[in-house]
C-alpha cells in the first residue's frame, strides 16, 4: 500500500473526475456549494436504468462526507421518492447496513462507486419491478 | 504504510532546522506526506498582515510528479479560485524533481506578491483585477482582513 491521500485531496480528485465527466455516464456528482472549502456537501444523480420502473427517471440525492471520509463513508439520502428496500420511505435516507458498498465501505470507495451500485440496486430483480411514487414527487 | 523516502525525510528535517521566513511547513504525526503550512502575506500585498493556512500532501511518486497544495484560508486573488486551488506553472507543466517542497511554498509567496490576471483561475477574479485593479485590491485587503487575520 502507498501513501494515504488525505480527505481534502481525495475529494479534490473526485470533483475534477466528476467535472469533467469521466465517471459513469449514468451517475453524475458535484459540490452543492462551489465555495465550499470544507467540501461536505454533495448533490449526485443516477438515471434510472433501464427495464426497470425506474427507467427514463432521475434521480436526486445529496450526500454528506464527513470530517472521518474517506475512513467513514458518507451519508446518502435520496431527493426524490423512491420505493427500495435500502431507502427509509420517511425521509430517503439511505440505510447504510443494507447496500454492501456502504457496509463493507472500503477506504478507496467513492461517492461514484455508492451512486453506481445503487443504480445497480434498482435495476435488480427483486427491485425493478416494484410500485413507485409518482415521478417528482420529493421527500 | 511504505517508509517514508529519503528525499522527503531530509526536505522535512531541513524545513524544521532552516525554516524559510514568512513560510512554516510542519507534518501530520499519522502522515507525514501530509503537511499544515501557513504562509505570511508579502510586504506591500494586499495580503500583508494575514497568515493564510494551506495544506499540502506528497504523492506517492513524488518526486516524479509536484506535490498536492491549496489554501484553506479564503484569498481573493486571480491565480487561485473558490476551493482554494492554485495555478502556477511549477505545480503543473513546469515541475522538476529539482524543485521541493520549500521552492515551491516560496513560489506561492510571490505569487501572493506578484498576481497574474492574465492566467487566471478565478476568472470573475481576474477579470475585475483587470478592470478595477483599486477596487480589486481593496476587496482582497478587506478578505485578508475578515480571513486571514483571526
Amino acid at each position: 500500500m502507498g501513501a494515504k491521500v488525505p480527505r481534502n485531496f481525495r475529494l479534490l480528485e473526485e470533483l475534477e473526475k466528476g467535472e469533467k465527466g469521466l465517471g459513469a455516464e449514468a451517475c453524475s456528482y458535484g459540490l452543492t456549494e462551489g465555495d465550499d472549502l470544507l467540501m461536505s456537501n454533495w448533490n449526485g444523480t443516477i438515471l434510472g436504468p433501464p427495464h426497470s420502473v425506474h427507467e427514463n427517471r432521475i434521480y436526486s440525492l445529496t450526500m454528506h462526507c464527513g470530517a472521518e471520509y474517506p475512513d467513514k463513508p458518507p451519508t446518502i439520502k435520496f431527493q426524490n421518492q423512491i420505493n427500495l428496500p435500502c431507502v427509509n420511505p420517511k425521509n430517503g435516507v439511505v440505510d447504510p447496513s443494507k447496500l454492501p458498498c456502504l457496509s463493507d465501505w472500503k477506504y478507496s470507495n467513492t461517492m461514484e462507486t455508492i451512486l453506481i451500485e445503487l443504480r445497480r440496486y434498482m435495476a435488480h430483480p427483486n427491485h425493478k419491478k416494484l410500485p413507485q411514487p409518482a415521478e417528482g414527487s420529493t421527500y | 504504510m511504505a517508509a517514508l523516502p529519503k528525499r522527503i525525510i531530509k526536505e522535512t528535517e531541513r524545513l524544521a532546522k532552516e525554516p524559510v521566513p514568512g513560510i512554516n511547513a510542519v507534518p501530520h504525526e499519522d502522515n507525514l506526506r501530509y503537511f499544515d503550512v501557513s504562509i505570511h502575506g508579502p510586504q506591500t500585498s494586499p495580503y500583508e498582515g494575514g497568515i493564510f493556512k494551506l495544506e499540502l500532501f506528497l504523492p506517492d511518486d513524488y518526486p516524479m510528479t509536484p506535490p498536492k497544495i491549496r489554501f484553506l484560508t479564503k484569498i481573493y486573488h486571480p491565480n487561485i479560485d473558490k476551493l482554494g486551488r492554485i495555478c502556477l506553472d511549477v505545480l503543473k507543466s513546469n515541475w522538476s524533481p529539482a524543485l521541493q517542497i520549500r521552492t515551491i511554498l516560496l513560489s506561492i509567496q510571490a505569487l501572493l506578491g506578484a498576481p497574474n490576471p492574465d492566467d487566471p483561475l478565478a476568472p470573475d477574479v481576474a477579470k475585475r483585477w483587470k478592470e478595477d485593479q483599486e477596487g480589486a485590491i481593496a476587496t482582497a485587503k478587506e478578505w485578508t482582513r475578515t480571513h486571514a487575520m483571526t
